[in-house]
């Protein structure tokens, strides 16, 4: 399966663009590097309005009306198409990026049941990348070269035998083959117009006369000879970046890149057959640079549950300067979860396994903040002031510590503050002693725990130091 | 119509959305067989509970001790949002609560307390939530807040100040305390059972060996 991507520049462009009332106006995209700035390709305003690929940019400046100016830029075009190679990874292990001519190869011979048939697939495919803003030609043959060639030609026929292929290839103009400018003219010079007057002669004679290429490309389009094309191998990180064209001032106006983002790092995803359960967002301003992470508590690829999650996350956030650029990155994939999706997920009374988190957290944190939602960890020291760390890390549920005889001894009090210097009470019911810091000269501790009422009733949770004698308020009992 | 009745009846016919409370609707226990009795049951899950009282600490968390320990053991969440002090796990701990359950969460506005205070009961791992607001509040969050418990298998303690007794709330229950020196007094002002109809206090005394 040969996919071509006739619009990869503009379309590359138009993703990036929040408002899609400009892209109504003419744009170019202009090569700057030879001697005259020339015209790479114009959108369909420009192209009425008389504009061409390969026109010297002076030309179509005095048809058009303030055309938008974009220069054209071959390596983006290029990590653009491997992306769009890897998202191809879904429908074949073998795929084949062909960056020049804007084009991916995809091996699905062996993929065709599965996907339901040719057809289907064909049209899996075409789906896939209209949903990540892509218009394809997609031409399907025996061989890599008969379907670059029925791509071109958007020829939707499928051949399936090599008698039906040569049939289908014969009316085919020698114009539309992928042919060195010489054997072309002297194909021509000697009258044979069709795929289908090559053919008919024989090939010893036409190898002499106009190469031995010749013969390859034949052999090659009706599939005589094996063409082996490398297999591409995606990065297995997640790193898209976006550039906006535009600059954007709020946070609201983020959520349409960020939605292309996340469709594309879906896809992308589903090709590797990658989970992920954090990402990292990096806006791109100026000067300086934003990051933003969103850490959720079950792996998951999709883009729709992905996006509120960010849109709460930034909610919160005030852009200090214009975004020029996103960019979304995750360095930690998983491994797909099983799909555990019964009839009665939906069942409130059916509760997770235990040692899943809470979904709920990622968008507790999204809203609240990373800081504001933790769970305590033991620290093992016997201070209750300084016993307890807060964990933001959520994604891993610690091991239980228990409590050491230390903590025990201080007693089982529910709530702790301070400790703040407080009068004596009246009738200390002693819990126990804490002896801590000896060896440390004047950083000591030796408090003698107790718990007592207080006037308004309350259970408080004190102690009383040996070397002052002041007493302390260390919490509330409950 | 006779048909129907016994239909109705039947012990394996599951009906969704019933107005009323099946006879053994799930609760956890209290730990106090009277509090129990009074409560129908232990406290209820699925509903929402409001506690008003003042000061913070004269042991209304420690009510809620038994609670705690069956959910954290029945591998349950217990979300505590925007208490006034730091639980002190080490203690929970020693009384039978899983501190790897407990989920801590720090607002600023009671507004945010109630929005999480939603989220973690729409969430099936949570079994217990408790939350604390510091000043009144609209109705409609409240309203919110009791939409999501009842549709929750969770039992949702919200801790008021005393003045919000005056105004009327959405709650399944309110309960007011008040600390004695013997312990803490309860008095239903809102419940569907007869202890909100009888008016009598219960009386929590503090056990000694917690």
């Amino acid at each position: 399966m040969a996919i071509e991507l006739p619009h990869l520049a503009l379309e590359s462009l138009a993703r990036a663009e929040p408002d899609p009332e400009r892209l109504q106006r003419p744009l170019l995209v202009v090569v700057t590097s030879g001697a005259a700035p020339r015209v790479h390709t114009a959108n369909r305003t420009a192209r009425r309005a008389g504009a061409r690929p390969g026109m010297a940019l002076g030309d179509a400046l005095a048809v058009l009306d303030t055309p938008e100016l974009v220069e054209h830029d071959p390596d983006a075009l290029r990590t653009q198409l491997e992306m769009l190679a890897g998202v191809l990874l879904r429908f074949s292990d073998h795929v084949h990026p062909e960056p020049e001519a804007h084009r991916i190869l995809v091996e699905v011979g062996r993929s065709r049941r599965l996907f339901g048939g040719l057809e289907a697939l064909r049209q899996q495919a075409r789906d896939t990348l209209f949903d990540l803003g892509f218009h394809t030609r997609i031409g399907l043959g025996r061989s890599p070269a008969a379907a670059r060639l029925l791509a071109r030609l958007r020829n939707p026929a499928i051949a399936e035998d090599p008698e039906s292929l040569r049939r289908l290839l014969t009316p085919v103009p020698l114009e539309a083959l992928p042919l060195a400018d010489a054997t072309r003219e002297g194909l021509r010079a000697v009258g044979l117009r069709q795929l289908g007057d090559l053919l008919r002669l024989s090939r010893a004679e036409l190898a002499r006369r106009h190469g031995p290429e010749l013969l390859d490309l034949l052999d090659h389009l009706l599939a005589r000879r094996v063409e082996t094309l490398p297999r591409f191998a995606p990065t297995p990180v997640l790193d898209l970046p976006l550039r906006l064209e535009h600059e954007i001032h709020a946070t609201t106006a983020l959520a349409f890149p960020l939605k292309r983002l996340l469709r594309q790092a879906e896809a992308q995803l589903r090709g590797l057959n990658r989970s992920l359960q954090g990402m990292a967002l990096e806006l791109t301003h100026r000067e300086a640079r934003t990051r933003l992470t969103l850490e959720r508590g079950q792996p998951g690829i999709r883009a729709d549950e992905w996006l509120p999650l960010w849109q709460t996350r930034l909610e919160r956030e005030t852009l200090p300067e214009a975004v020029i650029g996103l960019r979304l990155r995750a360095s930690r994939l998983l491994d797909p979860p099983d799909r555990g999706d019964s009839l009665l997920a939906g069942d409130p009374a059916s509760r997770p396994p235990a040692d899943q988190l809470p979904a709920v957290l990622a968008r507790l944190r999204a809203r609240l903040g990373e800081p504001a939602v933790t769970r305590l960890v033991n620290r093992r020291t016997p201070r209750p002031e300084e016993a307890q760390g807060s964990r933001h890390d959520l994604a891993v549920i610690p091991a239980p510590v228990a409590p050491t005889p230390g903590q025990r001894a201080v007693g089982a009090a529910l709530w702790l503050q301070g400790p703040d210097p407080t009068t004596p009470p009246d009738q200390p019911q002693w819990l126990g002693r804490l002896e801590d810091g000896w060896w440390d000269h004047g950083q000591d501790a030796r408090r003698d725990y107790a718990r007592a009422f207080d006037r308004q009733g309350r259970r408080l949770w004190l102690y009383r130091c040996l070397r002052s004698g002041q007493w302390y308020r260390q919490g509330y009992w409950g | 119509m006779g048909a129907l009745d016994t239909l109705l009846d039947h012990p394996a016919l599951w009906r969704g959305r019933s107005a009323t409370p099946a006879p053994d609707a799930p609760v956890w226990p209290s730990g106090h067989a009277e509090l129990d009795r009074a409560l129908g049951g232990g406290w209820p899950r699925g509903q929402l509970v409001e506690l008003l009282g003042a000061p913070f600490g004269c042991g209304e968390t420690r009510l809620l001790v038994p609670m705690l320990t069956a959910c954290g053991q029945d591998d349950y969440w217990i979300a505590v949002i925007a208490p006034p002090a730091t639980p002190w796990l080490p203690g929970w701990q020693t009384l039978g609560i899983p501190p790897e359950r407990v989920l801590l969460v720090h607002t600023e506005h009671d507004r945010d307390t109630l929005w999480a205070g939603e989220q973690c009961l729409r969430d099936p791992a949570f079994g217990v939530l408790l939350a604390w607001l510091r000043s009144p509040v609209e109705t409609a969050l409240l309203r919110r807040l009791r939409l999501a418990a009842s549709e929750s298998r969770a039992c949702a303690i919200l801790y008021r100040p005393p003045t919000a007794t005056a105004q009327p709330s959405p709650a399944h229950q309110r309960l007011r305390w008040q600390a004695t020196a013997a312990g803490l007094e309860l008095h239903c002002l809102k419940g569907a059972g007869h202890w909100a109809r009888s008016g009598h206090p219960v009386q929590i005394p503090d056990s000694p060996g917690r």
